[in-house]
Parts: structure tokens; C-alpha cells; sequence
């Protein structure tokens, strides 16, 4: 069970940090991978396989990757902003209060902003890669604490917009992320 | 680059994944192991946790147990326009919460404006630019890939070594706006033996500068606004374009009783101070050579003064002479008793009046003689070296002349570079050629317009790379699109910027600067009236953290290129320290206060006390007098004398455009800071209100403008504060770059549809197109 979490966390993790040689080159396991554990995904899991036959060289799926990434993220028309605080701070900027509650709360579990690949701490992918790490190492109070208090609420701001830019992989990967975490709440309500 | 077979291969490998999934029920013994290599490491054990290196593994700590919640307070200088003003930035648990001006400054006494204000929205904005990119697709087409810097170098300096081999090193361009980054910046442009390096000024108030050098030798020549009886602004807004000081200052004077004249064709905020005359555009200079004419027909000039320090007068009187008011009435259509009243005024003031200099881009293409014109008229009065007067700035180097001022004198020191090599060729614009214009165009600045003309044209020979640092020529020059089929025809273009800004989405290589609240800068001299030395430190740590200072950029640009042993120091520490050690200043006392000023030591104006001291150690003239002939610019441009130029008048149906500046914006720089954005987010074009209602245009309404040649869709603002002949816009807006993402297609680009004219000396035009306006 922690297994199963902490591989989609850390799969959807390696999808919405930016775009990086080994994740373009191993898609194709992401996509079973989500497959295989979230059934629901079938019908997105099409368009993103459909995508990986249309790139098979790693260089040329990178860069196809990066020219979705950027405008979707980084700059141009930024749209989904992956950092919470301009979500949660009424003024719309980085390192508001929520980035300071979710370093506080990695350093709380024993995690700082690491150096290999830094980044602010309330991005989506850092976020998705703290979970994968609390589940593998067996943290779940831990992990369904911040998921209630910090992921959740920012993926149903977040996903939407990501799933509304219909950029491949990413807009599926959103939907599937969707299905996974605030889907089966609803079925739950 | 991959075969077909290595192709083939390749799609093989990924369906045989595939297959194993299919044959072994999503159990194959490849399933997952790139994931749980990045989850558990290679030997697949939780010991390893690694992920993707988002996080590292520490000892667990309470929650903000680094929060205090204590302010503490940081001296460093703005930079949201370029000015540099010191402030005061404000830092709770290592943010910064407000910004307000650096009480330790009395000259700006602890105050900043709106735009200095809106600092922490541009450094926590989710818009900037974060990693170094390199264009993937089209130039202006977005597409990009984030690089590490070390791709980043290598892919320029490759590139540029390309074009040194190809089109020698003079093929390179250099432009930058104007500021402490020039040293590092400039360094690689003078170590590839480009000559082709320039500032902003082109396109500000480079004019201004010609004709302080052309006057007095020296182009640091300032107005002592704050004791003035009496100002007249030439288009100058004080209140609109603010310069912190020198707003407090004009705002001081009239406290104190002082008259503001604005000639402007538009009712701007400093007009709404004073007295409003609604000039006739491009007529400037009518107007200030009629005021001569009435003050020498009254014999009312400063006799004395004219004679003591300057020379050249006589032919300025000729000059004038037929310079009746009754003339510039037709001129400027300006009632020739407001002129002959104004003159009088002026007089009567003096010496605590001044005729402003102005601080804009020029109006027409012989604006320096405007200029001049204005100075001529300010030193016959004898307006020079007394409060309320002009005054030659008091740095260091100046001081030291004066033995009771050279105490106070405390020089900083010079970072040794070893000798750049020597430029094969001329520049571009002609700069420093004697007998013709480009020798009156100061070196360090440059006719930055004529880059891209070089890029179409290949005249005087081909510009093929270009390195912009923090200088936005697609909104800040003029005939916008022109730039644009420029920057698209280059070999190479990087953009070192804070914003995907208008240029920088045509750019091949981005590097991400970060804020002045994050770094560094060589330690600048804001001297006035008494000497200063401002710092910029970093306030907070980088937010970005993959953004890096200019100084780091250059430097490691350099080595990449074999040029490091031009960037001789190892970090901003050293090399401040050593720029402060000869003035016997440290780094930790300007960090304690942010600027340094001598202690005790009041305004210094050489002629306060005695009207017949000498001049000669701040004049550096012939024979140390102050030039109205000036045989230097009659060997350039064959007019040692200004002379009148009449520029043609709008046609029935057209309106002379005209751009300035708004108080909560600078320029191109800041349409896109959050807070001002809020505040402003997009102009609108001023249009008469007689003159709308001839069109059937109401307030609000959309409209076109057009010049003939291009168009631009915009809001009408329909008011009685312009003349019927003009029509107005706030510069800065209209942004074409979507990475803009506020300001983007908001107002109107002005300068998309002002006509390219290189002025004189250089100088971009503002004033010399017409539009035509229709509703929408």
C-alpha cells in the first residue's frame, strides 16, 4: 500500500517537475504505471501514448515536453502557476504564508529544500515528491495530514487549470492525478 | 544525431516494454524500475531515499522554528527605475515585508515612490524569469528550453566566437540601460574589441548631456530645484517622472513660495502646479530664444557674469536678434505678452531661477541645441554655482580643487582590468568621428537606434549579435516593428533580463538576472551638492535560486570565453572593499547605513559667497569659460550657434503624437510589477475634447490610431488638458511579450507608432510623427 503511494506520488512528481531526460525517457513506464493502479485513467491514457509513438527519441520528447512546460508553468502565458502561495495569499505571490507552512512542514517530517534541485517549496512537483517520500518510509499520518491540509486544496485550485490548457501529457497527467486524489473523495462524500 | 536504425531501435525498446507488460500482466521484471530506482535508489532498499532531489533528508525541527517575527531593517538602493534611490527594505523572518527610503539620505529624506514601493510584488512575482533558456522554435515564437547556465555560456560563446571568426569582433552590439552593471556587462563586449557599445541615453536625455559637455566640458551639471524662486519646465514633469529628490525638491520650492511655468502641449500633473502654456509641439526652441531676445532687448542680463565666464555670447546675440516675440507667437502660438512676461519673470527671479534642462528623450533632431539653447538662456542670468541656480556636482575629484571643500573629498577606487584590445574599426553611429555629428555623441553612450538600422540595412557594415542587458529596445526605441524585423535577422541575440520582456521573447539565449533585492552592485556615486556614495547588498536570499547577478553572470560568461582576466575579483565583497579602501570606507559600515556623505559638511556652491569666484576647476572649456560658440560642435554639425529649425505642424485631420511618463510606471520597465500593474494597468490616448467631437468620439470609446504605416487599436480619454492639435499616451504599455502576462496587449505602444528619426546627435524623436484617430 505505502509501495503503490509512494510510486504514483513520486510518477506524478517526475511529471510536474520540469522537464527532465530520465522522466521523458521513462514516460512510457508512468503511463502503465498509472494505468495499472488507477483503471479509471484509461481513456487519458491514450492521447499519452499516442504521444510517446509520436516522440520516441528522448531529445525530441524533452524538448516537446519543455514547449508545453514553459508557457504552462513558467513563463509566457503561466497557465497554472504550480506555487500554492499565489493561490492561497490574497496578493498572488511566491513564498507567501502556505510555502512557509509546507517547509515547516518538511522540516517538521525531516526534509529541508534539497540542493540538488532546488526549488520553492509549495510547487506541485515538490509537494507530490514529499508525499512519495512520507509513503515510503511509512509516515501516513504524517502523509494524510498534509494531503488534507496542503495538497488537496491546492490541486482542486491548481488541476483544473492545468486540465483546461489541454497541453499533452501534462493536462492528462492533471486529469489522472485528479481521478487518483479528489475523484474517489467525492465518491466517498 | 540518431540514425533510423537507432531510431527503430528505440521505438522497438519502448513497444518492448510494452510487450513484457502485456505477456507477464503488468508483473515483467522491467516494471517500475525507474521509479523505484528514483524512490529507493539503485540498490532498491528505502536506505537510499532520494526521489528527485527536490528534498534532502535533515533532522526533523519544529514547524517555522525559525520564525520570529522580528523586523529588521537592510540598506540597500532601489532599482525600479534608474535613479537608484537608497531605501530602507524591511525583512521579517527572511521576506521582505515593506520598503521605504533610507532615513540616513536627508536629501530624500526616508521617502520613496510608488514604484519603489511595489519592489516586494516584482521580487515574489510568479512571473519572472527563473533558468537560462535557449530558443527552441521560431524567433517570437515562445518556444524555449531551460538549460543550465553552463549550456547557456557555452552555447553564446560559441556562437559569438562564430561571428568574431565570420564578421570580426565590431559585429557584436552591446546595449544596456544604463547603470552599475555596465562594468561587468561592457567588459565583454570591450574584450571581443567590439566598439559597438551603448547606454539607454539615446532614447532619454542624451541631448541634455551633449549640451552640458558641449557648455562646460563636464555633463554633470545639476539644478538646485529646492532653492529656486522660480522654474520654468521645457516638457520637464517633475511630478509624472519623478527623480524622488528632485520631486521633493520642486515640491519644497513651491512650498516656499516659488513659480512653476510648464510649457507642454499636454496639462500634466506639474502643470496643474503652476502655469499651464499649451505650446505648439516642436517649438521649444522659438519660445527659449525669444526669451533671450526679450532679456537682452531689455539689457537685463548678467553683464558681468557673461563676462567673467563665458565666451561665444556675441554670436548668440546675433543669433537672436530677429527672435522677437511677436515672431515665436507665430511660432508657438504662444500670446507674445506671455512671453515677453514669462522672460521678465525669469529675470526677475534670478539668480534663483532656472530655465529647466530637462530630463527626457528629445523632441525633435536637433534637440541638443534646445538644450543648449536653455542653458545659454540660464548662464546669461548668471544662474550658475549660487542656490537656486545650476551647479557643477561635487564629487570627489571636484572637491579636491577646493582646499577648504578637500577634506570632505574621499575617492573610491578603481578595480584594475587589464588593457581591452583595440577595435579595428569605427563604430556603427559614427561616435567620436570628427566633422560630423558623431563627435558630439558621448562614447559611453552611443546612437543606440542605430543598431538595428545596422542589422537591416548592413550599413555602415553588419550587426549579426547583439547582448541586451536590461534595456527593452522593441518599447523603448521607436517604429516598434522595425525592431522587430531587426532582432528576427540576427545570428545571435541574449537577453540578461528580471521579465520575459518584449525582447526577450525574440532572444536565443535568456539568462535570468535576479532582483536588485537579492544582490550586489559595484558601489555608485550619487554626488550633489556634497559627495555620496550609495551601495546596493542583497536583502534577502535568492528566490529564484537558479537567477544570479549580473557581476556573477559576466564573470562566469567571461571564463566560459577566455575572458576572465577582465573580471579580476571573486565575488561583490572583494571587489566593494576594494573600491571603498582608498576613501577609507568599508563594506560593513555602508552596509550600517547605505550611503555615506561627508559628515558636517553643508551644500557647496562655488559662487555663493562670492560672485566673482573662479570657475575654472569645473569648466573644461577653452580658456575654462563657459561656451555659447562652441567651435567643437561648428566642426561637427556646422551650427556652433543653435539656429532655429521650423519642423512641420500637423495637417487638418492629423494630430502631433506625444508620449511622457506616469508617476507609477518607469517607462518600459515596469508595466508588468504586480502592484503597479494594479495600480495602472494599461493608458489610454489623450484627445481634445473639440477635436474628439469633430471625430464623434466620447470618452472610453475604442479607437485608431494610425500613422500611416502602422496602427494600433486603443481607449480614447477625452479631455481639455491637451491641445486640439496634439493627442497624448503614457510610454510603457501596449506589451507584445505574452510573458508579460499582466500587461500584455493592454494600452498603447507608443513608440509602435512613432516614426524612426536618429536625431542629430543620435538622439531618438518623440515628437516628429502624426497620427490620424477614428473610432474603432
Amino acid at each position: 500500500m505505502n509501495e503503490k503511494t509512494a510510486e504514483l506520488y513520486l510518477s506524478f512528481a517526475g511529471i510536474f517537475h520540469r522537464p527532465h531526460p530520465e522522466v521523458a525517457d521513462n514516460l512510457e513506464e508512468l503511463i502503465e504505471l498509472w494505468q495499472e493502479e488507477i483503471p479509471e485513467s484509461k481513456v487519458y491514457i491514450k492521447e499519452m501514448e499516442d504521444y510517446c509513438q509520436e516522440y520516441p527519441l528522448v531529445d525530441n520528447r524533452l524538448n516537446a515536453l519543455w514547449e508545453h512546460y514553459i508557457p504552462l508553468f513558467e513563463v509566457g502565458d503561466i497557465e497554472a502557476v504550480p506555487y500554492a502561495s499565489v493561490y492561497f495569499d490574497d496578493n498572488g505571490l511566491v513564498l507567501g504564508r502556505e510555502a512557509e507552512e509546507v517547509r515547516g512542514f518538511y522540516r517538521s517530517c525531516g526534509y529541508e529544500i534539497g540542493n540538488e534541485r532546488q526549488e520553492l517549496p509549495d510547487h506541485l512537483a515538490v509537494e507530490l515528491e514529499f508525499l512519495a517520500l512520507l509513503a515510503s518510509e511509512g509516515k501516513i499520518q504524517q502523509l494524510l495530514e498534509f494531503e488534507e491540509n496542503h495538497l488537496k486544496p491546492f490541486l482542486r485550485l491548481v488541476l483544473p487549470l492545468i486540465i483546461k490548457s489541454k497541453r499533452p501529457v501534462y493536462s492528462n497527467a492533471a486529469k489522472i492525478l485528479e481521478i487518483w486524489k479528489l475523484n474517489s473523495d467525492r465518491k466517498g462524500d | 544525431m540518431l540514425t533510423p536504425v537507432v531510431i527503430i531501435l528505440k521505438i522497438c525498446e519502448n513497444n518492448l516494454k510494452k510487450l513484457v507488460i502485456f505477456l507477464f500482466g503488468g508483473k515483467g521484471v522491467n516494471r517500475r524500475q525507474f521509479i523505484k530506482r528514483a524512490l529507493y535508489g539503485a540498490g532498491g532498499t528505502a536506505v537510499a531515499i532520494s526521489g528527485f532531489g527536490a528534498l534532502t533528508k535533515a533532522a526533523p525541527k519544529p514547524a517555522l522554528a525559525t520564525a520570529t517575527n522580528e523586523e529588521t531593517t537592510v540598506f540597500s538602493s532601489c532599482e525600479m527605475c534608474r535613479n537608484q534611490c537608497p531605501v530602507a527594505v524591511k525583512v521579517v523572518d527572511g521576506k521582505v515585508s515593506k520598503i521605504e527610503g533610507n532615513p540616513n539620505d536627508s536629501g530624500f529624506g526616508g521617502v520613496i515612490c510608488a514604484r519603489g514601493n511595489s519592489g516586494p510584488s516584482m521580487l515574489y512575482d510568479p512571473q519572472r524569469l527563473k533558468k537560462p533558456m535557449i530558443r527552441t522554435g521560431e524567433r517570437g515564437s515562445g518556444k524555449y528550453k531551460e538549460v543550465s547556465w553552463d549550456e547557456a555560456y557555452t552555447y553564446i560563446a560559441e556562437k559569438v566566437k562564430e561571428l568574431q571568426q565570420k564578421y570580426g569582433g565590431e559585429s557584436v552590439a552591446f546595449a544596456s540601460r544604463k547603470g552599475p552593471h555596465d562594468w561587468f556587462f561592457r567588459a565583454i563586449g570591450k574584450g571581443i574589441g567590439s566598439p559597438n557599445i551603448f547606454s539607454h541615453e539615446a532614447t532619454c536625455p542624451m541631448t541634455r548631456s551633449v549640451a552640458l559637455h558641449s557648455m562646460f566640458g563636464s555633463e554633470a551639471i545639476a539644478a538646485d530645484y529646492g532653492n529656486a524662486k522660480y522654474i520654468v519646465s521645457v516638457g520637464r514633469n517633475w511630478l509624472e517622472g519623478i527623480h524622488v529628490a528632485q520631486t521633493r525638491s520642486i515640491m519644497k520650492a513651491i512650498d516656499n513660495g516659488a513659480k512653476i511655468v510648464v510649457l507642454d502641449p499636454r496639462f500634466s500633473v506639474t502643470a496643474s502646479k503652476g502655469e499651464w502654456i499649451p505650446i505648439k509641439g516642436a517649438t521649444d526652441l522659438a519660445f527659449v530664444m525669444a526669451m533671450a531676445n526679450v532679456i537682452i532687448a531689455d539689457g537685463t542680463y548678467d553683464k558681468d557674469f557673461i563676462e567673467r565666464y563665458t565666451s561665444g555670447f556675441d554670436k548668440w546675440q546675433v543669433e537672436v536678434k530677429d527672435k522677437t516675440p511677436e515672431w515665436a507667437e507665430k511660432e508657438t502660438g504662444i500670446p507674445k505678452d506671455t512671453i515677453i512676461r514669462i522672460a521678465r519673470e525669469f529675470v526677475k527671479h534670478s539668480p534663483k531661477a532656472i530655465l529647466d534642462f530637462g530630463w527626457r528623450t528629445g523632441i525633435t533632431p536637433n534637440d541638443y541645441q534646445l538644450r543648449r539653447a536653455i542653458m545659454f538662456v540660464n548662464m546669461m542670468m548668471g544662474n550658475f554655482e549660487v542656490p537656486g541656480g545650476y551647479y557643477h556636482k561635487k564629487y570627489a575629484a571636484v572637491l579636491k580643487k577646493f582646499p577648504e571643500m578637500s577634506s570632505y573629498a574621499k575617492t573610491l577606487g578603481d578595480i584594475y582590468q587589464p588593457a581591452f584590445p583595440k577595435p579595428s574599426t569605427y563604430r556603427i553611429d559614427g561616435t567620436g568621428i570628427k566633422g560630423i555629428p558623431g563627435q558630439l555623441i558621448p562614447e559611453g553612450d552611443g546612437a543606440v537606434s542605430q543598431i538595428p538600422e545596422s542589422i537591416l540595412t548592413g550599413q555602415p557594415y553588419p550587426i549579426k549579435g547583439w547582448f541586451v542587458h536590461r534595456f527593452n529596445p522593441v518599447i523603448s526605441v521607436t517604429e516598434s516593428d522595425r525592431i522587430i524585423e531587426a532582432l528576427k535577422k540576427l545570428d545571435l541575440l541574449v537577453v540578461c533580463d528580471i521579465y520575459m520582456t518584449d525582447t526577450a521573447m525574440f532572444a536565443d539565449v535568456i539568462l535570468p538576472e535576479c532582483s536588485y533585492l537579492e544582490r550586489y552592485d559595484k558601489v555608485f556615486d550619487m554626488s550633489g551638492k556634497t559627495p555620496k556614495y550609495v551601495l546596493r547588498q542583497p536583502a534577502v536570499e535568492l528566490v529564484y535560486p537558479d537567477t544570479k547577478p549580473s557581476w556573477q553572470i559576466y564573470k562566469e560568461l567571461a571564463v566560459k570565453m577566455g575572458l576572465g582576466h577582465y573580471f579580476p575579483y571573486e565575488d561583490m565583497e572583494e571587489f566593494i572593499s576594494r573600491q571603498l579602501a582608498p576613501a577609507g570606507l568599508t563594506l560593513d559600515y555602508m552596509k550600517q547605513k547605505g550611503v555615506w556623505t561627508p559628515e558636517g559638511m553643508k551644500p557647496f556652491y562655488i559662487r555663493a559667497n562670492d560672485h566673482t569666484a573662479s570657475l575654472d576647476d569645473i569648466v573644461h572649456r577653452t580658456d575654462s569659460k563657459i561656451e555659447f560658440y562652441s567651435e567643437e560642435v561648428e566642426e561637427a554639425t556646422k551650427q556652433g550657434i543653435p539656429k532655429y529649425e521650423q519642423y512641420p505642424q500637423p495637417q487638418e485631420g492629423e494630430f502631433r503624437f506625444v508620449q511622457g511618463k506616469v508617476a507609477v510606471h518607469t517607462n518600459a520597465g515596469t508595466a508588468n510589477v504586480p502592484v503597479l500593474n494594479e495600480l495602472m494597468p494599461e493608458n489610454s490616448l489623450w484627445i481634445n475634447q473639440e477635436s474628439a467631437n469633430k471625430l464623434g468620439i466620447r470618452e472610453g470609446e475604442d479607437i485608431i490610431i494610425s500613422n500611416g504605416k502602422y496602427e494600433h487599436k486603443g481607449k480614447a480619454k477625452v479631455t481639455q488638458g491637451i491641445r486640439p492639435d496634439t493627442v497624448f499616451c503614457y510610454h510603457g504599455f501596449g506589451r507584445i511579450s505574452p510573458g508579460l502576462k499582466r500587461a500584455y496587449g493592454k494600452g498603447i505602444n507608443g513608440n509602435k507608432l512613432i516614426n524612426n528619426v536618429i536625431g542629430e546627435v543620435g538622439n531618438v524623436c518623440t515628437s516628429m510623427s502624426f497620427v490620424t484617430v477614428k473610432k474603432a
